[in-house]
């Protein structure tokens, strides 16, 4: 991927690109709002990472600036701001993601492979999703794997429905939070693992072949059961 | 002295007077004019009178009986003068302090040194003798002059009168602006507890001062959530800061080995990550206690973000071996920030699934109020208070996870939106009850 990068901390800069390199990236970065803003406008990127302050033109002033300018690229804002009313802020301009500073590292590779994979459509058009042969249909509600009906709590179907749009993918704890629950903090109790451990008795019982992973250090992905992981 | 002529009350008795002092010159001159007037009609009407008098005695005795009568008259030396002339100008009988026109009608006489100014009454008689009556105009003018001064005299005294209560006025309110303004000096220099001092007569000046003082109530507050927070960081952080250092010097001493170094890094990133919560939740702390948020606020559903909370902690409970029973009272929405008050309700069942007892009931009432109770061992009635406060924990807890904030954030969210935390017994005396209450009229 193409991936242009906006940071004006030298150091933050270059941890980010150094990590996204080593995942093959391409790297492109800027180091004010300017040059940024310039970049972004003429060359096609996969995905935008920006910091929320800049000098020249801040985070969110380039990304009204490429919306306007129809320019879709993904835009994912670093900031220290981790505030969740700043967050409101940088998705009403226009921002696809938001990731408050310091971050590990895990958490900004998941993010922006999310991002990079959006389908380009609005998700609400699919009223069906399916992954091997487990299958969603969101108009009847109604999840079945195989040929057995799941029986899941409306807690349990919006993190399903989640992790299938995202397939493939790894899922972090703090974006299933984020995500599907809304929450803009880290509970101190498991909610995650406790939620993603039910769903999972539910989806794959003993015998069939496990469809949620377990990311060391990372998060969850829902693959297929095959164990094939798409990168 | 000079400072009480810059007052805004002794200005604007300065301006009444003067305004006073005008209007009373314009009355007398307009009070002269009118006094003088009704006064020489007065006249007019006596010299008519007596010309009268005299014109029957004419009629009746003829030229000399009439000049017997005026000679007597003017013996008298009455008020009125007459003097009758014969048709040749000369004086035959009486005779005025000047010499006699020829006229007819009502005529003013101006005097000039001791002759006084006259109001004459001339006419000719049958014969062509010449009749004049007149009169002294000196009382006249005495008497108009003395009406004309009573407004300027009664003016003056107004506007010296309001002079002075202007005086004492600004004197007094000197004095009242000068507590105010030592008391504001005072809390500029840093005494944040000093307060304006009210009259306690709750005029405008109170209302004004009880204003200010509510403003400067809000300023300690702030200065003091501020510095809680320095302090905070000061002397709850430096010890997993303390920790970490400790950690990674030693690692550092020994000699580079793949696993230990694995290990010890990962314990570093694991501390360090619960500095970072620390510091978010402070953060947030003193946000929800800036009272910032109250300008955004706006209605939350309380009954569907409790049943959301419900919900997803439900399972949570459930596996760490407790169970979540709720009694949710539907339809209560109040004017708030619902990201603040979720995290509130979601810390008070954390609390509960961390340190509380088997059983769990979460309820919300109308108030608002929402209620976490467990059956646990509670908190001692004298470490209650304590707990709310920031990284506070009890002993036997200090083993479970979390940051000692919770509760001090659900405390600060509560008085973001106008309630408050308390914490009780639960029902027989055991386990804790927090309630949390919400003012829905905050807005």
């Amino acid at each position: 991927m193409r991936i242009l990068l906006i940071e004006d901390d030298e150091s933050t800069a270059g941890y980010i690109a150094k990590g996204l390199r080593e995942e093959g990236h391409v790297v492109d970065h800027a180091n004010n709002g300017r040059d940024g803003l310039f970049l972004a406008m003429g060359e096609p990127f996969d995905v935008i990472v920006t910091d929320r302050m800049l000098p020249g033109p801040d985070g969110l002033s380039i990304i009204r600036a490429l919306r306007l300018a129809q320019i879709t690229t993904p835009v994912l804002v670093l900031t220290s701001l981790g505030e969740v009313e700043k967050r409101v802020e940088g998705l009403e301009a226009g921002a696809d993601d938001y990731l408050a500073k310091p971050f590990a590292f895990a958490e900004l590779r998941a993010r922006i492979r999310a991002l990079a994979r959006r389908p380009s459509g609005p998700p609400a058009e699919q009223s069906v999703l399916s992954l091997a042969d487990l299958r969603m249909d969101l108009l009847q509600r109604v999840a079945i794997r195989g040929a057995r009906k799941l029986d899941l709590l409306p807690t349990e179907w919006r993190l399903l429905e989640y992790l299938m749009r995202h397939a493939g993918q790894v899922i972090t704890r703090t974006m299933l939070l984020e995500k599907v629950w809304d929450f803009s903090f880290d509970p101190t109790t498991n909610v995650v693992d406790v939620h993603v451990s039910r769903l999972r008795r539910k989806l794959d019982l003993p015998g069939e072949p496990p469809m949620i992973r377990t990311v060391r250090g990372a998060g969850y992905a829902l693959s297929t059961p095959d164990g094939v992981e798409e990168v | 002295m000079t400072k009480h002529f810059s007052s805004f009350a002794m200005r604007a008795a300065a301006g009444s007077a003067a305004v006073m002092l005008v209007l009373s010159l314009l009355g007398s001159g307009w009070g002269w004019w009118r006094a003088e007037a009704a006064l020489r009609q007065q006249l007019d009407l006596a010299i008519a009178a007596e010309a009268e008098g005299f014109l029957r005695e004419y009629e009746e005795f003829g030229l000399r009986g009439l000049a017997a009568t005026v000679e007597a008259y003017s013996r008298r030396r009455g008020p009125i003068y007459v003097a009758l002339l014969s048709p040749d100008g000369r004086p035959m009988a009486g005779g005025l302090p000047d010499a006699p026109p020829a006229l007819r009608g009502f005529a003013i006489l101006p005097g000039s040194g001791d002759r006084p100014s006259l109001r004459v009454l001339g006419g000719t008689l049958p014969g062509g003798a010449r009749l004049l009556v007149a009169a002294d105009l000196t009382p006249v003018d005495r008497a108009a002059s003395a009406l004309a001064w009573t407004p300027p005299i009664a003016g003056g005294a107004a506007a010296l009168l309001a002079l002075l209560l202007g005086f004492i006025a600004a004197a007094r309110m000197e004095r009242r602006l000068a507590g105010a303004t030592s008391a504001a000096r005072g809390v500029m220099e840093g005494d944040l507890t000093r307060r304006l001092p009210l009259s306690g007569r709750n005029d405008e000046f109170d209302r004004l001062t009880e204003t200010f003082n509510a403003l400067l109530g809000r300023i300690e507050a702030l200065m003091i959530a501020q510095r809680q927070v320095t302090d905070d960081i000061a002397h709850d952080l430096r010890s997993p800061l303390s920790r970490l250092r400790q950690l990674l010097e030693g690692a550092l001493a020994h000699p580079r080995d793949p696993v230990s170094d694995t290990d010890m890094l990962e314990r570093a990133i694991t501390e360090l990550d619960a500095v970072l919560a620390a510091f978010a939740a402070l953060l947030r702390i003193a946000r929800a206690e800036s009272g910032v948020l109250r300008q955004d606020f706006s209605r939350v559903d309380l009954s569907a973000l409790v049943e959301t909370c419900a919900e997803i902690y439900a399972p949570v409970a459930e596996e760490a071996g407790h169970t979540l029973r709720t009694e949710i009272a539907p339809g209560i929405t109040l004017p708030g920030d619902e990201a603040l008050l979720r995290q509130a309700v979601m810390n008070l069942i954390e609390n509960a699934v961390l340190h509380g007892g088997p059983n769990i009931a979460l309820r919300l009432r109308n108030g608002p109020a929402i209620e976490v109770e467990d059956d646990g061992p509670g908190i001692p009635v004298e470490e209650r208070e304590a707990v709310i406060r920031r990284f506070h924990r009890l002993d036997r807890s200090r083993s479970t996870p979390g940051t000692g904030l919770g509760l001090a954030l659900v405390a600060a969210a509560a008085r973001a939106h106008g309630g408050a935390l308390t914490l009780q017994s639960g029902p027989g005396g055991t386990g804790l009850k927090a309630m949390l209450t919400l003012n829905a009229g905050v807005l």
